[in-house]
């Protein structure tokens, strides 16, 4: 809940800035923009949301067979030496691996969709939904979860959410298969017919977040003046109040109190600097860098500082871009990641794609890492984040969205206990994973996502036993 | 209860004797004489400002046949009961009209249009109509004006647009401060009604960075560290042909003013598009080049690899060596070379909108070029210093030569700046704040650093964000007052030029001389002239007439392949230039609905089968087909009142009633099955949208507001999707007729715009009441309405020509006055 009373502090603040207000209509004023940061809000769960495209290695028939993906025991004592996950070992009490779970409604729902699925898949991973195949404006798929988080708690932080790429994205017309591009350029949704565009640049998105500057030195330099034209601002109000009428005056009490939170903002992160943790980062970036790893890693660290300095607390992240030609030179494999997904089931390039899919994850513990070394209270910001990766694509060779991967890493403020590989019955909705999800961030209003058919238990663990083949 | 009212008086025309034979009530039927009576009006009219003008008497009617009128016709359904459309008029009293005077005038509108009563009940006479609502009219403006409400509204803050060009007249450059602020909230059309502006966090920070980024583009920022920037191209844009502001000789890419923070190196990167597995869009054609130019001058011309390919380490991208450049705003192009001309004869024709499907950017048969995709500018490296810029050259109006020269020197400039920045003389305390952060910002060595802090303060002020009024001192709770000629200043400017008032109105207002009627006449004529005024047009009219949700409209593709960005821009900028037209020339505003020229360049030209026309460029051409005359022929409304794949007779009728007729019909009831849900074939046939309609209108409860709004739309159905004529529809014969609310037969779009200037009165006062919201910052409230009709009135005397409008409005109390509050309750 954000909607609350003011801060005592700041009504002090007022008075001592010589101001006579009626207390009782302070309390009348607009309410909904108080901001919570230092209360117990503060420490509500941090939600990354990462979709990578084409599927997995694992999910094909030999690569479940080989446990590329999903390992063989369900429970704690997975083995994930043969697992594309394998990584995130070091990781492994963040790691919650749900398995098995299908992204239905990326699937041809008729004979026109069969075959566009690399141009429908990206909008349902978060939504869960069936977009409607068209070129024009009229695109409608589902709110993604991101959104109906962010919708709910975002309030509380200077950006309600923030969404992030890595490829390209060209938000209108028309890619390919009769499908809008926007489905293919974003997976976080405000509303069915509402795509939201993802930033790509790094420099832009850091623009954002951290203001203006290059260096540290100039940030700093920036907040000084900053802090002293809000002082003036604040003293010109004061002066100017007493010239207006009383709805003027009152509308100017409300600037005020913005002055005032930009104030608090400034001071706060100041705070955080002065604290001698290396929350900065030494040097804006320049802009999109050429290296996936760079551009990846780089991404990663705007979502750790701006976790880490309370600016937002929701990132959707869209690592790659269906149908993509890009060659990963550090997977070791040369060959471009689509035609790669298409390895028409021959087991040495199904070895060759679990090796893409291998360095996609790998870049993942960066971020986790990073997390971890954050403290926050009397814990670490992994402690406090959800991260989501996966891809609402299975076996890309065929383009099924069966046994899709997925795992989740944070332990969510406690909704997640790690160390768990979980195997959903077959037939489950990635969804109700998902929805399980948003309950556990607190948005217990939402009754239903996508296909979502009920919840899913992420906690409990299953008697560790040696699964077979079967799916 | 038979009433038989007595003549008054006999008017000069049209007025006559009239029998109304009403139906059946209760028992027994009777008829009725009503006579209307004329005259009275013009003795009656409010001695609002500007309202001088003759205008022609309007026909009245004594007061019990206006009782019993509404007793007949109206308390069938707006009685206590039925209360259809949440009014009950059960209690209303014609007598009393001016007491009720926001019901009053909820029924004048619906009257005026002719809305009521309802198609399918019983009607009285038309005239007895007009005399109904001419009667109430009379009462309400009698009272007015003895006890005239000019309303109030709290200050304005600098919208995004006004921002901009607030900056443009203070800087001279020009910035996008949507990088910056927050969109602004709309509210009854309009982005600057001031009680819908609301603050945050967010807004306030928006304004601080914007004040920090601007002041450095503005000085030119020799600490500039290396950044980017990008460009990007709408995927539907056109790239076969010439861009505009492009080198000659070139087709598609992009050219924009960039603004340079420093004299530096920089470096320029496109992406191009590739089709969906990876491989360079286009790559059929071999020998590409693209040119990256400044001020049209090349700097570099790079060949296009056909083979090049998502996959290969720097993807998509092409990048220029580095390349020195000036600071300041410079006009940089990337655009392909062009190596042919004319058709291109193929296995397949291509497209305007080449983009439509990417897999066919590597397919034989089919001539596809390469496009662009994004443009970067990466820089500045090695920053060598800051060169005279246009910004500059405003900003240091002198040069100090020795440090002591400096304190006088940034007085000086920083008392010019803010002077036009807070659009008021200035007080000794405003320069002495704003010269501590010229001391601070250049810590006494750097007075360039220090004029730039003083700068960003100023742009940061709330005496430039907000647009306040003093009320005077005097003023008590209630009572009326006139606006400080200063305030009067900014409301004009802000009116007509959407920006800061320059410094010949200032100084006619700080000698408070522009209160004096000759003066306020003169200026606002000369605004009109100035080239400024065109924002009446590309923000007024732009907003009024919804031209912001053509944007929104992306008509597929695959069935409408001619229509692309491109064309949707020069859609918009015709309906701009028609409005420019009536501004400038100062023309009759029903050519809104007549004009029989228009505003075309090439690309519109073919699209409405105009010939002769070529270029980028627009030309005035006169129109030979008459469906196609005025805003109901246009593409811009026409578009983007279709959804993606199929007219909207729905949309196209509540756009008409909402925008022209100031009627918007009530919303949906809930749980109303979309239009898309019906049947789409029948009997192995497509069903035109006409027949898709009817199917959908076969349930009583939505056939009563349909049976107003469809007939509107279907009048328009020869023009589809993207507002091209056509004679069928999914294969049926277009059938455009209908039957208006009224009672009108109509046969296409010259009857519904013949239906339209017929009730030209309420179309008038629909564009004066938004006219009048946009230049009071406000919405337009019942108590304006005698305003809007006097204004109306007066207009008819001079032809309807805009200015008669917009002088009505500035000269209107409403527009000079404010009405001083009651003090709030501790």
């Amino acid at each position: 809940m954000y909607i609350t009373k003011k801060h005592i502090s700041r009504r002090t603040a007022l008075r001592g800035m010589g101001v006579t207000l009626a207390l009782p209509f302070l309390d009348a004023m607009v309410p909904a923009r108080t901001l919570l940061a230092k209360t117990a809000a503060a420490g509500r769960t941090r939600l990354s949301a990462i979709e990578m495209v084409h599927g997995a290695a694992g999910s094909t028939t030999f690569g479940l067979a080989k446990n590329m993906w999903s390992p063989a025991a369900v429970g704690r004592a997975f083995d994930l030496t043969p697992s594309s996950m394998s990584p995130l070992e070091p990781f492994r009490e963040y790691l919650t691996i749900v398995s098995n779970t299908d992204v239905k409604n990326a699937e041809a729902f008729g004979p026109k969709e069969i075959g566009g699925d690399h141009f429908r898949s990206s909008a349902v991973f978060l939504t869960q939904a069936h977009p409607k195949q068209t070129e024009g404006s009229d695109v409608h798929v589902g709110p993604s979860m991101d959104q109906l988080y962010a919708q709910r708690f975002g309030q509380d932080t200077a950006i309600p959410s923030m969404q992030l790429c890595i490829e390209n994205v060209d938000q209108s017309g028309g890619c390919a298969y009769g499908y809008a591009c926007v489905y293919t350029d974003t997976i976080s949704w405000a509303g069915p017919t509402d795509p939201l565009p993802m930033v790509r640049d790094p420099r832009a998105a850091f623009d954002q977040l951290f203001g203006v500057g290059a260096t540290p030195e100039q940030r700093a330099a920036n907040r000084r003046t900053n802090r002293s034209i809000l002082d003036w601002i604040g003293g010109e109000i004061a002066r100017l109040r007493s010239e207006l009428g009383p709805s003027d005056r009152n509308r100017l009490n409300e600037y005020l109190e913005d002055v005032r939170e930009i104030e608090r903002r400034i001071q706060q992160v100041e705070a955080h600097n002065t604290s001698g943790e290396p929350r900065e980062l030494p040097g804006a970036p320049v802009g999109v860098p050429d290296s996936f790893d760079d551009h990846v890693k780089l991404m990663f660290d705007l979502q750790a500082l701006a976790f880490a300095a309370d600016i937002t607390r929701v990132f959707s992240f869209k690592m790659g871009r269906d149908g993509s030609g890009r060659v990963y030179p550090e997977s070791g494999a040369k060959v471009p990641f689509h035609p790669a997904s298409h390895h028409g089931e021959r087991e040495d390039r199904i070895a060759q794609f679990a090796q893409i899919n291998k360095y996609h994850v790998s870049l993942v513990p960066y971020f986790l890492e990073k997390l971890r070394k954050i403290e926050e209270g009397d814990s670490n910001l992994l402690d406090k984040t959800l991260v989501i990766y996966g891809s609402p694509m299975g076996n890309s060779n065929v383009h099924n969205h069966k046994r899709c991967p997925l795992f989740l890493a944070g332990h969510a403020n406690g909704i997640l206990k790690g160390n768990l590989h979980l195997k959903a019955p077959d037939g489950t909705p990635m969804a109700n994973v998902l929805l399980t999800l948003l309950h556990g961030l607190g948005a217990t209003d939402v009754g239903s996502l996508g296909d979502s058919t009920g919840t899913f238990d992420l906690t409990g663990v299953p008697s560790t036993t040696e699964m077979g083949l079967g799916a | 209860m038979v009433v038989r009212p007595s003549r008054t008086s006999e008017p000069g025309r049209g007025s006559r004797l009239r029998r109304l034979t009403l139906a059946s009530t209760g028992a027994l039927g009777f008829s009725l004489s009503l006579c209307i009576a004329a005259g009275d009006a013009a003795s009656t009219r409010p001695a609002a400002p500007a309202m001088s003008a003759s205008h022609e008497p309007t026909a009245t009617l004594p007061l019990a046949s206006q009782r019993v009128l509404v007793d007949e016709y109206c308390l069938t359904c707006h009685d206590d009961d039925k209360e259809k459309g949440g009014l009950t008029l059960q209690r209303y009293d014609v007598a009393r009209a001016e007491r009720n005077a926001e019901i009053s005038e909820k029924i004048i509108r619906k009257l005026r249009a002719g809305m009521m009563p309802p198609p399918g009940a019983e009607r009285p006479d038309a005239a007895a109509i007009t005399a109904l609502a001419a009667s109430l009219e009379t009462r309400i403006d009698r009272a007015s004006a003895v006890r005239p409400n000019p309303g109030r509204r709290s200050f304005q803050r600098l919208n995004r647009a006004e921002y901009a060009r607030s900056v443009r007249d203070l800087l001279g450059i020009d910035v996008d401060v949507t990088a910056f602020l927050p969109p602004d909230t709309l509210s009854h059309n309009f982005d600057n009604i001031a009680d819908a502006q609301s603050f945050s966090p967010t807004l306030l920070e928006g304004y601080l960075r914007a004040a920090d980024r601007i002041s450095r583009d503005a000085l030119g920022d020799p600490d500039a560290t290396p950044g980017s920037t990008t460009y990007k191209l709408p995927r539907t844009a056109s790239q076969l042909a010439h861009v505009e502001g492009a080198p000659f000789g070139t087709r598609g890419g992009i050219s924009v003013v960039h603004n340079f923070p420093a004299d530096g190196e920089y470096m320029f990167r496109m992406m191009l598009h590739s089709i969906p597995t990876g491989q360079l869009y286009g790559s059929t054609a071999r020998g590409e080049q693209l040119e990256v130019s400044i001020n049209g001058a090349r700097v570099a011309l790079l060949d296009i690899n056909p083979r090049m390919s998502e996959s290969d380490p720097s993807g998509m991208n092409i990048q220029t060596p580095a390349v020195t450049v000036k600071a300041g705003p410079q006009r940089v192009s990337a655009a392909f070379l062009q190596r042919f001309e004319g058709p291109v004869d193929d296995v397949l024709a291509p497209v305007e909108h080449t983009l439509a499907d990417t897999q066919i950017g590597s397919a034989l048969g089919v001539t596809t070029l390469p496009h662009l995709r994004d443009f970067a500018i990466v820089g500045p490296h090695n920053v060598t210093g800051v060169s005279e810029t246009p910004g500059r050259r405003r900003v240091f109006t002198c040069r100090p030569l020795s440090p002591d020269e400096e304190p006088t020197c940034a007085s000086n400039i920083v008392s010019d700046l803010a002077r036009q920045a807070y659009r008021r003389p200035l007080t000794p305390d405003d320069v002495n704040g704003l010269m501590q952060f010229y001391r601070t910002g250049g810590e006494g060595r750097d007075f360039e650093a220090g004029i730039r802090t003083a700068l960003q303060a100023i742009l940061a002020s709330p005496h430039f964000i907000f647009r306040l009024e003093e009320p005077p001192a005097t003023a008590r709770p209630g009572q009326n007052y006139r606006l400080r000629d200063l305030d009067l200043a900014s409301r004009l400017s802000f009116f007509l030029w959407a920006s800061a008032p320059d410094a010949e109105l200032v100084d006619a207002a700080a000698r408070d001389t522009l209160r004096v009627p000759a003066v306020l006449d003169k200026q606002v004529r000369r605004m009109l002239a100035d080239p400024r005024a065109a924002t009446l047009a590309s923000r007024f009219a732009a907003q009024w007439l919804r031209l912001q949700d053509l944007d929104k409209i992306h008509p597929d593709p695959l069935l409408y392949p001619q229509y692309d960005h491109t064309l949707a821009d020069a859609m918009q900028r015709e309906t701009e230039l028609l409005f420019e037209t009536l501004v400038r020339d100062d023309r009759s505003v029903l050519e809104l609905l007549t004009a029989d020229y228009t505003f075309v360049n090439e690309r519109l030209a073919r699209h409405y089968g105009i010939p002769n026309v070529s270029g980028t460029r627009f030309q005035r051409v006169s129109i030979p087909d008459v469906n196609r005359r005025g805003l109901l022929g246009q593409g811009s409304i026409l578009t983007m009142t279709s959804v993606a794949d199929r007219t909207s007779p729905v949309l196209r009728g509540k756009w008409v009633m909402e925008v022209l007729l100031g009627s918007p019909p009530p919303p949906p009831p809930p749980d109303v099955p979309d239009l898309e849900e019906t049947h789409a074939a029948k009997e192995g046939r497509l069903l035109s949208v006409r027949e898709r309609l009817e199917m959908h209108r076969a349930n009583p409860a939505c056939n009563s507001c349909h049976r107003v709004i469809d007939p509107l739309g279907l009048a328009l159905e020869n023009f589809d999707v993207t507002g091209a004529w056509r004679i069928r529809d999914n294969g049926s014969a277009v059938d455009a007729t209908g039957t208006l609310y009224d009672g009108t037969s109509l046969q296409g779009p010259i009857s519904l715009r013949q239906a339209l200037v017929s009730r030209s009165e309420i179309v008038l006062r629909t564009f004066t009441e938004n006219l009048m919201a946009y230049a009071l910052g406000r919405r337009v409230a019942h108590y304006d309405m005698p305003a809007v009709r006097a204004i109306v009135r007066d207009a008819s005397a001079k032809e309807y020509r805009f200015s008669s409008f917009v002088l009505g409005i500035v000269k209107s109390p409403a527009f000079q006055m404010s009405r001083a509050e009651k003090e709030a309750d501790p």
